[in-house]
């Protein structure tokens, strides 16, 4: 028997990356390239009434919605986003045309000699405003129980208004994209999380079938959600750019650029009405989630469904009414971030439970433990609770780990501490793993195994972790087993690599097939095993009234932030971070561990430092000079652990991981910034300039 | 056209100088970022550049007549580096930037950079240095405070060069430095604020106080010193209304990306309260 599959191996990845060997979008050459660079617009809403164009020299071309063969939009959940501007521009930012070309210089010189004259239209600049005008993208509902009632009989009722703010992904290269149009095919590389989404893209903006479109993805320094569906936009623009140009063309983003165009984190405002009983016990939660979409919806109702999927956190309320909004505005499209709407609603919840437990005058950590779920618990959506709830363990363990319960009472100001309990829904929303159907291929040979998945290594680690799981699965070692690039032309469509489903989905996939290439092994020296997705028969989901099982199973945790305040400048400074997971298993400790070490930290700048704003449409933090996430030195000392609580359906018991940690570290350091200086916070980021504000008030 | 010059000397620079408009460049740390235009293209000067940095006349440190001479070239890692720089100011190099930047960057180029939000310049107004100007024509020695004439503007004259910062060979009794910036490392300056002071016989035998990225130029008021020296440092609790009184109306910040007006007054006040308070307690 071999050791457990947990304990860590070295990545696969790490040594090309460490040495410099890695090619990054921006390190591929082609013969006879061009460049590309985007004309945007500087309007945040305007009629675009003409478009000034200089004389172009021989070889330079302009790119725009005249040159796409099909459908001028980028394909996604909402196909609305045009590839290039039409009549109108709806955001600062938003691509008009390329101006291609082979020097750099003179690109940049025919761009500055371009004039577009626009005719200013009125612009919708915030959520609130875009609330009072109802430009609704995506309205949603959905009960549990009898609300109204619990409402009518409630001893208290509590209203309650939670903010959060952009988060921008930071990912390590800035999009960038290159096509190369050749052999009746066009050949699309670039920096991605789903290749098949560019292949989708793609077939629509060229009007081709997919065969004859093949996305390769290049090393991807991190994505976080950054690349899932922005790079569609890319992909297309350039392969049209291609077409007309006939000549490899890439096109790669400055960060400046990067930062202005590219989609972030939605901003929310969710509001709560909380019915409580005699026991001030939550009986009843009313809840009404706004998310700010940008000028176009995009895959917004999918951030959404999460987004008031993931309302109730981990308590069990027993009458609940739900709307969640997408809005439109004139800024920036919104777009998929680690979380996915989760930790907009996830926050909110905890900060109500935190500050109802302040009001009545309980620990906030045991005001939470009277609600928890439990095995057999219905979801807020009538599905099952089926898996041991691990928490009262979790929580033993994290409160000890921590000494809360000693810190909590001998509260010094300026010194705080704050707990957070969280879940993740593990895997696509709703019926999404039905309707992409992931598949995968596993083939022998000789005395190798090459695993064919659309999965992509984005530095999170599926390489290591899908490789590991065959390679343990068929008692090989790891160099025997290889994996297939991320081409669409040499991989099945195994569904994007995205919602924490490549460990759990796609792991599981590859696990089946193992079992079966293991019992056929000696048939030959070649051949090829696949298995597609099939839903588990138990689970039962309605995708209009939002009934029924959103999410097979989900994985828990629980976080203890430790802050101290700087008494004179307000400046926060996370001490430690105390935390316990249960994401069934491990599947390499190592791995696991830089994920939720990275999620805390993403979490904790979310939460803190990483204010972004905008000012009549404009980013007023549109470089990493004025937007600045944590830095090695901001890091808190990190303690993680994990429970075992192994899933039946995930490979080696495995539930998802990725995205739990950035979903709980927020709420645990805005409780513990709460605890130090005795006052409720509603809004994230928290800055020394509103603690300030808030302390002096209290004084 | 001319790119750029990379004289040898000190004296050739001198003669280039006197005879082109060019830009004086060291690390580059900031006028690269400045002229950046994207895309990988070059950035955008408008005049030829000027190599100095890596001229061995400006590489000196030395301790004469008790003042500390320094060459301009001379990095930030240099400065931390030293054992004749005072630590109080070696502490504002340390909070500034990265290591790759620190090993760039040069502490004339921080000078001649003339930002508010310079983290060189409040020790540098603090101990009034003087800065030595060179041409082929002249060589003059003028106070940082002469030198920055506003934001991102200085006295040099088109065929000058800064060759020499020059502070006193002198440690403070009490030192106080911080710098509040967005984070912990590479961060700049939201409001920074420092503080000397010598105490003899619980008396404050002299006070400099200076505040950054919070006016266009640093601020320093050597009346408002002059009204603190003198006093007993047990009087100090009760003079602080009036201290920051005096100092709220020098400190005029603004809003940016980074901040807001209202705390960097707030919390430049409170920094100096907190220096204040700390001079109550020493004896």
């Amino acid at each position: 028997m071999r050791e457990s599959i947990s304990k860590p191996i070295q990545r696969v990845d790490g040594s090309a990356k460490i040495s410099g060997e890695a090619k990054y979008i921006g390190d591929m050459h082609f013969e006879n390239m061009l460049f590309a660079k985007t004309l945007r617009s500087s309007r945040v809403k305007a009629k675009i009434k003409s478009i000034i164009k200089p004389e172009l020299p021989e070889g330079y071309f302009i790119v725009d919605k005249d040159d796409v063969p099909g459908f001028n939009r980028m394909r996604t959940v909402v196909s609305d986003h045009p590839l290039f501007a039409e009549d109108n521009v709806e955001y600062i930012g938003q691509p008009i045309l390329l101006v291609v070309g082979p020097e750099r210089e003179t690109i940049y010189d025919i761009i500055t000699h371009i004039s577009i004259v626009y005719d200013d239209l009125e612009p919708l600049y915030t959520l609130e405003e875009a609330e009072a005008k109802s430009t609704v993208f995506t309205d949603y509902h959905y009960d549990k129980g009898e609300p109204d009632k619990a409402f009518a009989v409630a001893v208290t009722i509590i209203e309650d208004e939670y903010h959060t703010g952009y988060q921008e992904h930071v990912y390590l290269e800035p999009q960038g994209m290159a096509a190369e149009y050749r052999d009746d095919t066009m050949f699309v590389y670039g920096s991605m999380q789903c290749p098949f989404y560019a292949e989708g893209a793609l077939t629509e903006a060229l009007g081709w079938d997919a065969k004859r479109i093949r996305v390769i993805q290049t090393v991807t320094g991190g994505a976080f959600g950054g690349k899932e569906e922005f790079p569609s936009l890319t992909a297309c623009q350039v392969a049209v750019a291609a077409l007309k140009t006939k000549r490899p063309v890439t096109l790669i983003y400055d960060r400046d650029e990067d930062i202005i165009c590219s989609t972030k984190r939605h901003p929310s405002i969710v509001r709560y009405k909380a019915a409580l009983n005699q026991n001030n016990d939550v009986i009843a939660l009313d809840v009404d989630v706004l998310l700010d979409a940008g000028a176009y919806n995009g895959l917004s109702p999918v951030v959404l469904q999460r987004a008031i999927f993931s309302v109730t956190g981990v308590y069990n309320y027993l009458h609940l009414k739900v709307r969640g909004r997408n809005f439109m505005t004139n800024n920036v499209p919104s777009g998929a971030y680690r979380g996915f709407g989760a930790p907009q609603t996830i926050f909110g919840t905890e900060m109500l439970m935190h500050n109802i437990a302040l009001k009545i005058g309980v620990d906030p950590l045991d005001y939470k433990m009277r609600h928890m779920l439990r095995r057999g618990d219905p979801t807020c959506m009538g599905g099952k609770i089926r898996d041991i709830v691990k928490l009262p363990e979790i929580i033993t363990r994290v409160t000890e780990m921590s000494d809360y319960r000693n810190k909590v009472q001998n509260n010094v100001k300026y010194k705080g501490i704050g707990a957070s309990l969280f879940l993740h829904g593990c895997g696509f929303t709703g019926n999404g793993e039905q309707t992409i159907q992931g598949k995968i291929i596993l083939k022998k040979s000789g005395e190798n195994v090459i695993l064919k998945v659309s999965s992509t290594e984005m530095g999170q680690g599926a390489e290591t972790v899908l490789r590991k799981i065959v390679a343990y699965s068929l008692d090989l070692p790891i160099e025997k087993v290889l994996c297939e690039a991320a081409d669409t032309g040499l991989v099945p469509d195994s569904g994007p690599t995205v919602a924490s489903r490549t460990t759990m989905i796609v792991g599981g996939l590859l696990r089946q097939a193992c079992l079966e290439l293991k019992d056929r092994w000696d048939e030959a020296e070649e051949f090829e095993v696949s298995r597609s997705y099939k839903h588990p028969d138990f689970l039962n989901w309605d995708n209009d009234t939002f009934q029924g099982d959103a999410y097979p199973v989900y994985s828990w945790g629980a976080n203890v932030a430790e802050v101290e305040i700087d008494p004179v400048t307000y400046e926060i400074n996370v001490k430690k971070i105390s935390a316990v997971y249960d994401v069934g298993m491990p599947i390499d400790e190592t791995t696991l561990r830089g994920q939720m070490q990275g999620g805390i930290v993403q979490g904790v700048g979310w939460a803190t430092i990483e204010v972004m704003t905008t000012d009549k449409g404009k980013l007023i933090q549109k470089n990493l000079t004025d937007y600045k996430v944590p830095t090695s030195m901001d890091i808190p000392k990190i303690d993680c652990e994990f429970v075992s609580n192994p899933y039946e359906f995930g490979p080696f018991g495995a539930k998802c991981a990725g995205e739990l940690p950035f979903v709980g570290a927020p709420p645990a350091v805005v409780a513990a910034v709460s605890n130090a200086l005795n006052v409720p916070i509603y809004s994230i980021p928290i800055t020394p300039e509103d603690l300030m504000e808030m302390d002096s008030h209290e004084n | 056209m001319v790119d750029g010059f990379r004289p040898v000397t000190l004296q050739e620079t001198l003669n280039i100088r006197s005879q082109y408009n060019c830009t004086p460049i060291a690390g580059g740390t900031d006028l690269m970022v400045q002229k950046a235009r994207g895309f990988a293209l070059k950035p955008g000067f408008e005049q030829p550049l000027l190599f100095i940095g890596h001229l061995p006349e400006l590489q000196k440190i030395v301790i004469k007549n008790n003042q500390i001479h320094i060459g301009s070239g001379l990095l930030l890692t240099d400065l931390l580096n030293s054992e004749i720089i005072p630590e109080i100011f070696k502490e504002a190099v340390r909070l500034m930037a990265s290591p790759p930047s620190r090993n760039l960057a040069s502490i004339g180029g921080n000078i001649c950079n003339a930002s508010p939000a310079g983290d060189t310049l409040p020790y540098l107004y603090a101990v009034d240095a003087k800065l030595v100007l060179k041409s082929v024509r002249s060589e003059r020695l003028v106070s940082i405070g002469e030198f920055i004439t506003g934001p991102k503007q200085t006295a040099l004259g088109q065929d000058e060069l800064l060759t020499e910062i020059i502070i006193p060979n002198k440690i403070f009794n009490v030192n106080y430095y911080k710098k509040v910036g967005q984070r912990k490392g590479m961060s700049l300056t939201k409001a920074v604020f420092l503080g000397m002071t010598d105490i003899k016989n619980d008396n404050l035998t002299d006070i400099r106080i200076a505040f950054g990225s919070v006016s266009p130029k640093i601020v320093r008021s050597r009346e408002i010193e002059r009204t603190i020296v003198g006093k007993p440092t047990f009087e100090m609790i009760t003079a602080i209304p009036e201290i920051l009184a005096k100092y709220a109306l020098l400190i005029r910040p603004i809003d940016d990306a980074r901040s807001t007006a209202v705390y960097r007054k707030k919390v430049s006040l409170r920094l100096l309260e907190d220096f204040l308070r700390k001079i109550d307690k020493e004896k």
